[in-house]
């Protein structure tokens, strides 16, 4: 008897081989678009020098994680609605939040070297020395399964191409309008008190903490924040890929 | 019989809300055995595919059961997926796959062990003589190969229920031979078999039972023979007409049917001698270019019966020796 641990296996490789034509075009891509954003911010706020420098560097890497998860990942499930796969893929008798975890794996495979690459362009552009926790890996892979269950609930519940137009707005928000890459401080007090309830702070904070722990640290409230969201959205993408019309 | 059907589907309704609600599946009942292929046929949007959506657990219907070797899809769809394997209607992309690997991985993620999948797929593609594309990355091979890939990724680690929807589009006439072999095979084996086409001419030779559906309801179901049973003394008379001309039918002939140069009447068997020797002589006059008799067909009592339903709009016949569907009323 196959495992659920087993499908998943057999799923992600499913799910890789498919994409595998397009595979080291997206690695690319990924990478380029992570330094971009390390760069791009750079020239947006002109000379940066120490702690804003260092807050620069550690946020790209969120902004990576929370594309793949909010973008990437339910894009497949998009793209498998379109091409009429998906319903196919939901008659296998494997448990529905297996099919996130997979998508969920590919696209961090295809997103790690960009991640990493650009912490490391972010260390040498702004000459800033990091210091790394072993949890840092865990905690990513938190925050974009965070980021991956609300893709994916909206990927199930809307048409395809709905659903990628609310994950653009979303990206979009994000990128100017979170404090990721800049401290909350710089935005109105209203949005900042808005973003103590939601998602995207602490997801940076953790980063920020698990990259340059002597420097940033993530208190315990803005974590069980995040903790809740990541329950709260893996229970809500299972609801809505069971869901039945 | 007491065995447990391996599907068992019970007055299933199903309606699709919007300003015009359309009712896909009213009342629909019909059970598979294990061991035998049940044919689903009907037009385009008679509800076969929304009732195969339900038995997958995809949809919920209004009312109904819908039973997998006794398990309740509604209540419990994931336990009732264990037991069924399903081919689309549409062919599944497996893009960057070969059909080797497609086939391989899902036995695999369907719970077959690695030697088992491996020994199936290998004995899969040669007995639908796939050997020459196996290993070609699927974006190189033809409808027809990506169809019959899509069957062996069904039959690999086939449920006790095995779903195929137009299995036989796009394969070409030998391998469709092939195909017909290894459904029956299926069945065989053990599995309960319901076969979803319009293709009424393959249907006849193929299945055990057959359900016809029309406008979401059951018009009729039985054996071939069952249902072919009230044209058994009735022959079909096919005429070919030269340019101009119009048909002069026999007595002992009836129209049925008139298409351009084609025409089409039913003759009693018993009058069978008058209706040829007066088409020959039609032939020889040169009234007629050519002409053919043969017994009734499935096909011929598909169309009597969805044209009947069609035309009437109220209730279709159901063949002698059936009930008649306890929900009969009106369409739609």
């Amino acid at each position: 008897m196959t495992t659920v641990l087993q499908q998943y296996g057999l799923l992600t490789q499913w799910q890789l081989r498919r994409q595998s034509v397009y595979l080291p075009l997206l690695v690319v891509v990924q990478g380029a678009l992570a330094v971009g954003t390390v760069l791009g911010f750079g020239i947006l706020m002109g000379d940066l020098e120490g702690d804003a420098a260092l807050y620069l560097a550690t946020g790209a890497p969120t902004i990576t994680l929370i594309v793949i998860g909010l973008v990437m990942a339910p894009q497949m499930l998009a793209q498998a609605k379109t091409e009429g796969s998906a319903q196919w893929l939901m008659t296998l008798p494997v448990p529905r939040l297996v099919f996130l975890a997979a998508d969920l794996t590919v696209w961090t495979l295809v997103a790690l070297p960009g991640t990493v690459l650009a912490v490391f362009v972010g260390v040498l552009r702004y000459d800033i020395s990091l210091d790394v926790s072993w949890w840092v890996l865990p905690a990513a892979l938190l925050v974009s399964l965070t980021a991956a269950a609300i893709g994916y609930t909206v990927a199930a519940l809307l048409p395809p191409s709905l659903a990628m137009l609310f994950t653009q707005l979303v990206v979009f928000v994000i990128l100017l309008f979170s404090p990721v890459s800049v401290p909350a401080e710089q935005f109105p007090s209203w949005l900042a008190s808005v973003h103590a309830v939601l998602p995207i702070e602490p997801m940076a904070q953790l980063v920020r903490a698990g990259l340059a722990g002597s420097t940033f640290t993530i208190e315990t409230g803005p974590l069980l924040v995040l903790v809740a969201w990541c329950a709260g959205c893996v229970a809500l993408a299972g609801a809505a890929l069971r869901r039945r019309g | 019989m007491t065995a447990v059907p391996a599907l068992d589907v019970a007055d299933v309704t199903k309606t699709f809300g919007g300003r015009r609600p359309l009712r896909a599946n009213d009342g629909v009942s019909l059970t598979v055995p294990e061991g035998a292929v049940v044919g689903l046929l009907g037009h385009n949007g008679a509800g076969k595919t929304t009732l195969v959506n339900q038995v997958a657990g995809l949809l919920l219907p209004d009312s109904g059961s819908l039973r997998v070797v006794g398990h309740d899809v509604v209540a419990h769809p994931e336990r009732s997926r264990r037991e069924i394997s399903v081919q689309a209607q549409a062919n599944v992309p497996i893009t960057g796959l070969t059909p080797r690997t497609a086939i391989e991985l899902v036995g695999r993620i369907r719970g077959g062990s690695r030697r088992d999948v491996a020994r199936r797929t290998d004995g899969l593609i040669e007995a639908l003589d796939l050997g020459q594309w196996a290993s070609t990355p699927a974006h190189k091979v033809s409808g027809g190969v990506a169809r019959l890939t899509a069957f062996a990724m069904t039959a690999v680690v086939p449920g006790r229920l095995v779903i195929l929807d137009e299995p036989t589009n796009d394969v070409d006439p030998v391998r469709r031979r092939l195909l017909w072999t290894q459904i029956k095979a299926l069945a065989d084996d053990g599995a309960g078999v319901l076969l979803v086409t319009h293709n009424v001419r393959e249907a006849e030779h193929a299945v055990d039972d057959l359900v016809i559906l029309d406008r979401g309801r059951v018009i009729a179901h039985g054996t071939v023979a069952e249902l072919t049973h009230p044209l058994r003394s009735t022959l079909q008379l096919d005429v070919d007409l030269p340019p101009g001309r119009a048909v002069a039918w026999p007595p002992c002939a009836s129209e049925t049917g008139h298409d351009g140069l084609r025409a089409r009447a039913s003759v009693p068997a018993a009058r069978a001698a008058e209706a040829v020797a007066w088409a020959q002589d039609a032939v020889d006059r040169g009234d007629l270019d050519r002409y053919s008799v043969t017994p009734a067909s499935l096909e011929d009592v598909y169309v009597e019966l969805v044209g009947a339903a069609g035309e009437t709009s109220t209730h279709a016949p159901v063949p002698a020796g059936h009930d008649a569907d306890p929900t009969e009323g009106t369409l739609r």
